[in-house]
């Protein structure tokens, strides 16, 4: 066990944990977009940036080991402002708000950013209904890699992927021939996951987008 | 990376599988584009499920482009941008009628970007086929169908015993092997404080040192080779010049880590770095200086050559990693550091070319004759430098650090051609930053140039001349920032995009806006790439503010 310094309160924590996981034994919140428990921590959204007693930066706390003795800041200025920043990048790239359930809505009410400094290029409208349970909407992908991993790491179907490469960046399944024609098991691991409603049951779609989330 | 596909790829290597990445090269190379079945084969030999293969499909250049019967690639590197601007790529678009991407109706031509070529000496470059042509008519004969492998000039050295621009003789890994052993050639390379050669300076012997204490059933070597910074062409000739020197530092790290296997990462945009590297591998095969049983030792290493499919982030290394074993190349974040797990899962160096080819001189000679070579530096080592076609003699040209920037551009480059004057140089690559011609007298040294928001990065000096406009210099490097982003970090994969489409247009940008963006950038990436961008444009604003059109 080690120990270390969250906002003041000192927590213990066990080898190998993460300085997320020692802001959250602390009680505090540090927000997050591309994290999620059941994974292992993939480091891409920056939004879980913390101030660290002797880096000249701020570090992401999914992906920083916990040392003995460290002092962590969960509301560092800097940490703060840059992931503040980068969540109005992720606003400027979809071509609506995401919906006010979505954890992305959620982290970016709570950072108290509405709108973005950045508008530019958003992503084209590309929608895929033809699994009978699960919708991609490509327009809604921020490229997180919560499904990937979820198919690959929770569920071992291996049916979802990356595509493409810096803003064209986003997910398909299979040969990008929708979910049936790949080797998807409809377990939905992927929508559970996904923080903006890309992938989302279609079961739940109009009460998601027509109604508004009950 | 995922750690499932990485055992994947593992289990079927063992097999002497391909890699996904192998097979999908291989199909463009047969009938110029990559097919669903291509895919499907892909898979089926490589092990990886579909979806895998279709990412890994949508990835790299190489595979994106469609290839005619005769393929263009015209080179939009930034020395062929300094030397041209555009208007070479205006010229072979409106020459084949092509946009770039694209493949005529009757599948004769196709035309593709490509950054960068290598021949910074020789702008603007064109590469049609495996043959690069470049200076002056190579757009032209590139239109005409009559394009001709176009010469490089030879490499030099200021030492007096060159280190770096020599053919290897192997007598670093006899010394080793006869006089040091494992420890004591470790102990040489940690107090040799060898820094990394490939842009960021990490001390060799500390990553060294970590693989060698780190467990695992076994250990790989890396190098490095996939040297794409636009206007650095030091490691193609280290490795199509003195692959020798390559492989015996790489035989040296095998050695003094305990790893018994070695890979060359080569860059697609290189075609005659693997078929020569693989050449004095035979070479060296043959004469007991790789395989089983190195020179009587009792220690096995040997080497194996990749070659990537063109993507710039494939140098940082966790992506090489994935390249290598043909996924992805995305960045992956650390820990766990390669030295912990890369290759299979397994502790692995990776270690630039140029890094490797010091080991030699080190292994032979002791840490206290490499720390000498520079005399008017605290540094050790020597230092390849290379220049770009503005200057009046371009070429590599090995150095001790410690010289003045105008030093090496003025005396050893022979200043510019034709009598023009330098603006600005950029060093060691895209992420460097930009020296104006008022600061050239700044020492070519690690901590002098920091000091300067300058880096040694790589080594490239890129000469700008005076009918630059340092607007187009931030649009050329941020459209190339944006297209290399590997899309893995959000700070990268949008805030490139947005700080090129600031630029992009002929509006005056708003310099408190850009700057928040610089500092999203500079303090959120995950890797280098989007870390680094903001280094040249923090310059553009520092010097040269009026011609960026801000407000």
């Amino acid at each position: 066990m080690s120990t270390v310094t969250v906002d003041g309160v000192e927590v213990e924590v066990a080898p190998g944990a993460t300085v997320l996981e020692a802001a959250r034994a602390a009680g505090r919140w540090v927000p997050t977009v591309c994290f999620d428990e059941r994974q292992a921590p993939f480091g891409a959204c920056r939004v879980c940036l913390v101030g660290i007693e002797g880096s000249p930066k701020p570090l992401p706390a999914c992906t920083t080991p916990c040392r003995e003795g460290m002092t962590i800041a969960t509301e560092d200025a800097t940490a703060r402002r840059v992931a503040g920043a980068v969540v109005e990048l992720v606003l400027s790239e979809l071509p609506e708000a995401p919906a006010p359930h979505t954890e992305l809505a959620q982290v970016a009410a709570r950072l108290g950013v509405e709108e973005t400094r950045w508008p530019g290029t958003v992503h084209q409208t590309d929608e895929d209904f033809r699994h009978p349970y699960l919708a991609l909407r490509h327009e809604l992908c921020i490229s997180c890699g919560r499904c990937v991993r979820a198919c690959d790491e929770v569920q071992g179907a291996f049916a979802l992927t990356a595509t493409g490469r810096g803003f064209e960046a986003n997910i398909t399944a299979g040969l990008d021939a929708g979910f049936e024609d790949s080797t998807c098991v409809s377990c939905g691991a992927c929508a559970d996951t996904c923080p903006t409603d890309a992938i989302t049951e279609i079961r739940l779609l109009p009460q998601s987008t027509e109604e508004g989330w009950k | 990376m995922s750690q499932n596909l990485v055992e994947l790829i593992r289990r079927h290597h063992q097999v002497q599988a391909p890699t996904a990445l192998e097979v999908l090269k291989d199909a463009v190379e047969d009938h110029g584009e990559v097919t669903d079945s291509d895919r499907e084969r892909a898979a089926e030999l490589s092990g990886l499920p579909e979806a895998a293969v279709y990412g890994v499909s949508t990835f790299y250049d190489d595979l994106l482009a469609p290839r005619g019967a005769r393929h263009v690639r015209v080179c939009t590197g930034t020395a062929c941008f300094a030397a041209s601007g555009d208007a070479h790529v205006d010229a072979v678009r409106a020459g084949l009628g092509l946009e770039l991407g694209e493949r005529s109706e009757d599948g004769s031509v196709s035309l593709a970007e490509t950054v960068c070529l290598g021949f910074c000496h020789s702008s603007p470059a064109v590469r049609v086929g495996d043959a690069v042509d470049a200076g002056s008519g190579a757009i032209e004969r590139a239109i005409a169908g009559e394009s001709r492998a176009a010469p490089e000039p030879e490499w030099r050295s200021l030492l007096s015993e060159p280190v770096l621009t020599r053919p290897g003789d192997w007598s670093g890994l006899r010394r080793a092997m006869a006089e040091l052993g494992p420890e004591a050639l470790l102990a040489e390379v940690e107090a040799g404080e060898v820094r990394g050669r490939g842009g960021a300076g990490f001390p060799a012997g500390t990553k060294w040192r970590f693989a060698r204490e780190a467990a695992g059933a076994e250990k790989f070597i890396v190098a490095n080779g996939d040297e794409g910074d636009p206007g650095s062409y030091i490691d193609k000739y280290l490795m199509e010049r003195a692959p020798e020197l390559v492989l015996e530092g790489l035989a040296l790290a095998g050695y003094a880590v305990g790893a018994n296997h070695g890979f060359v990462l080569t860059r697609s945009e290189y075609p005659r770095s693997k078929p020569l590297l693989e050449a004095a591998i035979a070479r060296a095969r043959a004469a007991g200086l790789l395989g089983e049983d190195v020179l009587g030792s009792g220690f096995d290493f040997d080497v194996t050559v990749v070659e990537g499919a063109g993507s710039y982030v494939v140098g940082e290394e966790t992506a090489l990693l994935a390249c290598l074993q043909g996924l992805r190349g995305t960045v992956s974040a650390r820990p766990p550091f390669p030295a912990e797990r890369g290759v299979h899962g397994q502790p692995t160096v990776v270690n630039n070319i140029e890094t490797l080819a010091n080991i030699p001189f080190l292994a032979a000679r002791g840490a206290a004759a490499y720390r000498d070579l520079s005399p008017g530096s605290e540094t050790a080592g020597s230092k390849l430098v290379c220049f770009n076609e503005r200057f009046a003699r371009p070429t590599v040209v090995e150095v001790p650090f410690g010289m003045t920037v105008r030093e090496l551009c003025e005396q050893v480059a022979g200043g510019l051609r034709d009598g023009a004057a330098i603006k600005a140089v950029q060093i060691g690559g895209p992420l460097g930053g930009i020296l104006p011609a008022s600061r050239l007298d700044t020492r070519f040294d690690f901590d002098a140039l920091a000091a300067e928001g300058c880096m040694v990065g790589h080594g490239s000096i890129l000469a700008f001349d005076t009918a630059t406009n340092m607007r187009d210099v931030a649009r050329h490097l941020l459209r190339f920032g944006a297209d290399e982003s590997c899309g893995k970090c959000f700070p990268c994969r949008i805030g490139l995009r947005r700080a090129h489409e600031e630029f992009a247009g002929s509006e005056p940008v708003d310099r408190e806006r850009f700057e928040a963006l610089l500092e999203a950038l500079e303090l959120g990436s995950l890797c280098a790439h989007g870390g680094g961008m903001p280094a040249p444009l923090r310059s553009l604003l520092t010097h040269f503010p009026e011609e960026l059109g801000l407000r």
